[in-house]
């Protein structure tokens, strides 16, 4: 795999060395963030953000300008998922099961025992981040990209291939499902 | 401006006014909506509580040897580490922290501050002015390792020039010096090499009365490690790529060099 393309990164190492200093150094600490959270542990965070790195690298000349970060969380993304599926192919829930999670979706968010406010402002961070890694994936990644990397809904459309409504949707779920385990916990 | 009256998709609007993402005319709406009621108005509140939970959420920490290893990525094939998968990822690990343990030994437990977390933009100056040298055909804009040549180049350009002492006897040989223009001053800048690292000198004149306490502080800055301190007349600021031990070792003997005149 290295090889020819390691010749194309000798021939255009001087430009895109520069570029790569400007275009995904400023957003290592977002990469970090959101591949430990797809992952599920910081330690693997690093070796996922190297590898999707690495890719950012051999594709610099197909980066069309633009938001750097979101293009660079989209390969730390895929990256994440690929590493996954190589590790704990488990843990992904299958792109089948995606019209079932979004139709529950819909219908389970009920009021009854959800916490109030100040019960969630001072939840214990260990409780919190449990739940998050307990979140499945479509959701789990929604979350983080908006609150996490602070992403807005239509970069996060574009960046998932999905619709907008789809996006809030699965928000709304996400921060319902966590609400509950808190409120649960308690 | 009609709100929509099926409450999931209310629900949508709420986490969309928490999260920033509605028209001026929506939100009023909708905040009016809130006053007059109380259950929706305190699901409003659980959302941004949840909200500000979740950002208050520690980070991973971006450790320098992290940062020095995406660098090398960046910088080319050769300096880079040799691809990753045939490395298992606990060797990485234990080389990353046998790195970070080794430069925090060095440096006397120094405290490492990020760029990202400092709004010190001279600093990121520097740092990118370094950068760019390493990226550019020759990093001095008068190479001799002479500071008869060098002081004179840099007065005759800018009116004003550091000490360049020759350090070539303690493995730091001077290369030559360059002009920087950082916040829209020329600023004389020398550059030493040590083995294969290049260490960037940065001098900006001081203020008169503040001139006189030296004082060292480190830090590090867009992946290099950087060391500032205050000498006489000039604030120095010292960039590289080399570890923070050499670094320090270069410090504290061009301020040896330059105290002895």
């Amino acid at each position: 795999m290295p090889g020819e393309a390691d010749d194309v990164a000798v021939l255009t190492g001087k430009v895109s060395a520069e570029r790569f200093s400007e275009v995904v150094l400023p957003h290592l600490s977002d990469a970090l963030a959101l591949a430990r959270w797809l992952t599920g542990n910081a330690d693997d965070a690093e070796d996922v953000v190297q590898e999707a790195c690495l890719k950012a690298h051999k594709g610099l000349a197909t980066y069309a300008g633009g938001n750097a970060r979101a293009w660079l969380l989209t390969i730390v993304r895929n990256a994440s998922y690929a590493w996954l599926a190589r590790n704990h192919p488990r843990r992904i829930v299958a792109v089948g099961d995606l019209a079932d999670l979004d139709a529950f979706a819909a219908k389970a968010d009920t009021d009854a025992g959800t916490p109030e406010a100040a019960l969630i402002a001072k939840a214990d961070a260990a409780a919190l981040e449990s739940a998050i890694t307990r979140l499945p994936h479509p959701f789990r990644e929604v979350l983080v990209l908006r609150d996490v990397n602070g992403l807005g809904y239509r970069e996060i459309a574009a960046m998932l291939h999905v619709p907008l409504g789809t996006v809030m949707s699965r928000l709304s779920r996400a921060r319902g499902l966590l609400m509950a385990e808190l409120g649960g916990t308690r | 401006m009609e709100l929509p009256s099926d409450p999931a998709d209310l629900q949508l609007l709420l986490h969309a006014l928490v999260d920033g993402e509605l028209d001026a005319a929506t939100t009023l709406a909708l905040e009016r909506r809130l006053a007059d009621d109380p259950s929706l108005a305190a699901e409003h509140a659980r959302i941004a509580a949840l909200q500000a939970a979740v950002r208050s959420l520690p980070r991973p920490e971006l450790s320098d040897a992290f940062q020095a290893r995406i660098v090398a990525l960046g910088i080319g094939p050769r300096e880079a580490p040799p691809a990753r998968p045939r490395f298992s990822s606990s060797l990485w690990r234990a080389m990353a922290a046998s790195i970070l343990v080794t430069a925090v030994l060095a440096s006397g437990l120094t405290q490492w501050t990020m760029t990202r977390n400092t709004p010190d933009s001279f600093a990121a100056a520097v740092a990118s002015s370094h950068r760019r040298s390493l990226l550019a055909t020759s990093p001095v804009d008068v190479a001799s390792s002479d500071r008869h040549t060098v002081k004179p180049w840099l007065d005759a350009r800018i009116g004003l020039s550091p000490a360049a002492p020759d350090l070539a006897k303690d493995g730091f040989a001077l290369l030559g010096g360059r002009v920087e223009v950082i916040a829209d001053k020329p600023i004389p800048a020398l550059v030493y090499k040590h083995r294969e690292h290049l260490i960037t000198l940065v001098a900006t004149p001081q203020d008169g009365g503040t001139a006189s306490k030296p004082t060292v502080a480190e830090r590090s800055a867009g992946g290099f490690s950087l060391v500032r301190w205050t000498d006489g007349a000039f604030a120095y600021w010292a960039i590289s790529d080399t570890d923070r031990a050499t670094l320090e070792d270069f410090v504290s003997r061009f301020r040896e060099a330059a105290a002895a005149g």
